[in-house]
């Protein structure tokens, strides 16, 4: 039987992932053994997973080198991959929002040059290009988004909040909330196929674990 | 100036001797295929005028599409498909022509970034039409023409999906939503995307019975029984005839004997399209890309001035020729037999015996830098040629085995009767 092999996002998603695996009865101990391996192999259910930066597990399922995937809606929304997306796993949680000073909420609109500091620059323009029909200026940053409104790089920031400290402490408050964000389970869409009873299996087995 | 001049462009590649082998059989096996079921070939142009691409049935994304102006400032694209110029050149040359038309095609297209292509800018596609007929036989037949085209590829682990836009249409119809909210709804299902759908349809005002049959649509998906477990539920009309419609079409292709090949994906619609009816795709391992898509498309050639039904299917060649490398299925590569090594003496033979060798379908080489026998040996030992002829006279050569290192003398007379 071939292998079935499912790309988990690196970082604060991994473990999160391998738990839920584990409780579905799929073997990580290969993963556990800490070992200098890329690939970990079940060999007994034939299922074998890696780990990759969280903005590639999309790519690795798109292509199908990978069949399946665990990542964040963050990261699905910004790589716009076309792949099957299954069942909202729930960890990870938090909120895509623009946010940028006090005195701008409510008024939006009648920001006339909106400048964007983001690392999300797709789900920026897609919001205010598609959702609310406006022009904007994307400045793509890549960590430390809250700086940018700050020292005036931009007008406001599109990024992930999860409690909203950072923010407050920088005097930032939310304007609009894009989207809900959590892990979600991804599947290639050949594999949906031709892989569709092996397939099944996890994503009910997984189901019953939420 | 010429700082790109060793590279190729994005998003296209050369393809070499083993793989322009491969892909030349697989297209003369498509074509005598489509041939053979009484398909006509055309060619349509690698330029079109934007227009063809732009109209409200066939609206392919701008951004997808090559495009640059003629001399006129008017805008041309590299075409992106090939069944739209093929309802172009049915609607507008074969107008008068005797209906049903089979029409098919092999030939390049080109689009920025696209999914069907497996992420290539240019890409082959072969495929047929069949124009000017709306029944289910004639949805069967396209169908059963892409699975024995997968088959004379060489492939036997494939699965074709068939559904139906219809019985989508027909519950959107119930929900009487904004066009808007159903290609929202559309991009969700064939996206399998049911979280998103779910949390879409909490904010709209739908009967509970139809919110659930919506919501579990991107999971109406296998072998022929998902007809049955969706038909017991409350449909319209419309959405009955679209499931009536798939088991006909099931049941004609059962008596070609191709059961086994094809299950149903009622959840399967197309983001952007111009499909009516029986839509399907075709799955293999090895690619995580579909290697083939088709469907109907009514509407279409009503854009250029004729109502006319329609289905065709394409099959994308590079994507076949992959999955085909990645299930290691042995292809045969671009051999040479013999080759042939003569002095200025023995050139007219020479010539004579190779004429005659190749009539008899033998590959032959002749030496063009006048090699020495140990020469003409050691380039036959790399490029895998297997045997060496040397001319002796007029009636003898000598034939060198690189493979077995054996040396015969033998009459020409005697070789070619072999």
């Amino acid at each position: 039987m071939r292998y079935l092999t499912i790309a988990l996002s690196k970082g604060r998603l991994a473990e999160l992932s391998i738990e839920m695996l584990e409780k579905i009865g799929i073997d990580c101990s290969e993963y556990r053994d800490e070992s200098r391996k890329l690939i970990f192999t079940d060999e007994k259910s034939r299922i074998r997973f890696f780990l990759v930066k969280p903005a590639d597990v999309p790519t690795y399922v798109e292509y199908g080198a990978a069949d399946m995937g665990v990542v964040g809606k963050d990261t699905l929304l910004e790589e716009g991959r076309n792949l099957h997306e299954v069942l909202n796993l729930g960890f990870a949680a938090c909120r895509m929002v623009v946010a940028g000073p006090a005195e701008l909420a409510g008024k939006l609109d009648s920001l006339n040059n909106k400048r964007v500091g983001t690392k999300y620059p797709r789900i920026a323009r897609e919001y205010f290009e598609h959702n609310r029909r406006e022009s904007i200026e994307v400045i793509k940053l890549s960590g430390s988004v809250e700086l940018a409104p700050l020292v005036g790089l931009s007008e406001v920031i599109v990024d992930l909040v999860e409690s909203g400290r950072t923010l407050r402490d920088n005097g930032l408050v939310v304007l609009d909330t894009i989207a809900d964000i959590s892990a979600r389970l991804v599947v290639n869409r050949v594999s949906m196929k031709m892989e569709s009873e092996r397939v099944n299996r996890i994503i009910d087995g997984l189901r019953k674990q939420l | 100036m010429s700082k790109w001049k060793i590279y190729t462009a994005d998003g296209v590649q050369d393809i070499l001797f083993e793989d322009c082998y491969l892909k030349r059989g697989l297209e003369q096996k498509f074509r005598s295929l489509f041939r053979s079921c009484g398909f006509r070939e055309v060619e349509s142009p690698t330029i079109e005028f934007f227009d063809v691409f732009a109209s409200d049935e066939a609206a392919m994304p701008q951004e997808n599409m090559f495009k640059f102006f003629d001399q006129q400032g008017r805008i041309l694209v590299l075409r992106p498909d090939i069944t739209i110029p093929i309802a172009r050149i049915s609607a507008t040359k074969y107008r008068e022509a005797r209906y049903p038309l089979r029409v098919s095609y092999v030939g390049n297209v080109f689009r920025y970034d696209d999914y069907g292509g497996g992420k290539q800018n240019e890409f082959t596609q072969a495929g047929i039409e069949v124009l000017g007929i709306n029944t289910p036989e004639s949805d069967a037949e396209v169908i059963a023409v892409a699975i024995k085209a997968l088959k004379a590829a060489g492939l036997e682990s494939f699965q074709v999906d068939i559904g139906q836009v219809e019985f989508f249409n027909g519950l959107m119809e119930e929900t009487g939503l904004a066009e808007e909210d159903v290609t929202e709804v559309r991009k969700l299902i064939d996206r399998k995307d049911y979280v998103g759908l779910e949390e879409f349809l909490k904010r709209c005002e739908i009967g509970e019975d139809l919110k659930e049959l919506i919501s579990d649509l991107p999971g109406y998906f296998g072998s022929a029984d998902v007809i049955e477990r969706v038909e017991s539920k409350p449909l319209s009309r419309r959405s009955r005839q679209a499931l009536e419609n798939i088991r006909q079409v099931l049941k004609i292709l059962e008596d070609y004997g191709f059961g086994k090949y094809v299950s149903v994906d009622l959840g399967m619609l197309r983001e952007l399209s111009y499909d009516t009816g029986i839509i399907f795709r075709g799955f293999t391992y090895g690619v995580g890309f579909p290697i083939l898509t088709g469907g109907r498309y009514d509407r279409l050639l009503g854009e250029f001035g004729m109502d006319c039904p329609a289905t065709g299917f394409s099959l994308g060649v590079n994507m076949i020729m992959k999955a085909l490398q990645r299930q290691k299925i042995e292809a045969e590569s671009p051999e040479v037999d013999s080759f042939i090594c003569y002095g200025d003496a023995g050139r007219r033979t020479a010539f004579e015996l190779c004429e005659e060798l190749r009539k008899q379908g033998i590959v032959v080489e002749m030496d063009i830098a006048n090699s020495s026998i140990d020469e003409a040996k050691s380039y036959a030992l790399d490029r895998n040629i297997g045997g060496v002829i040397s001319i002796i006279d007029e009636d003898t050569v000598e034939i060198h085995y690189i493979q077995s290192g054996e040396v015969a003398s033998v009459k020409i007379s005697e070789l070619l009767k072999r």
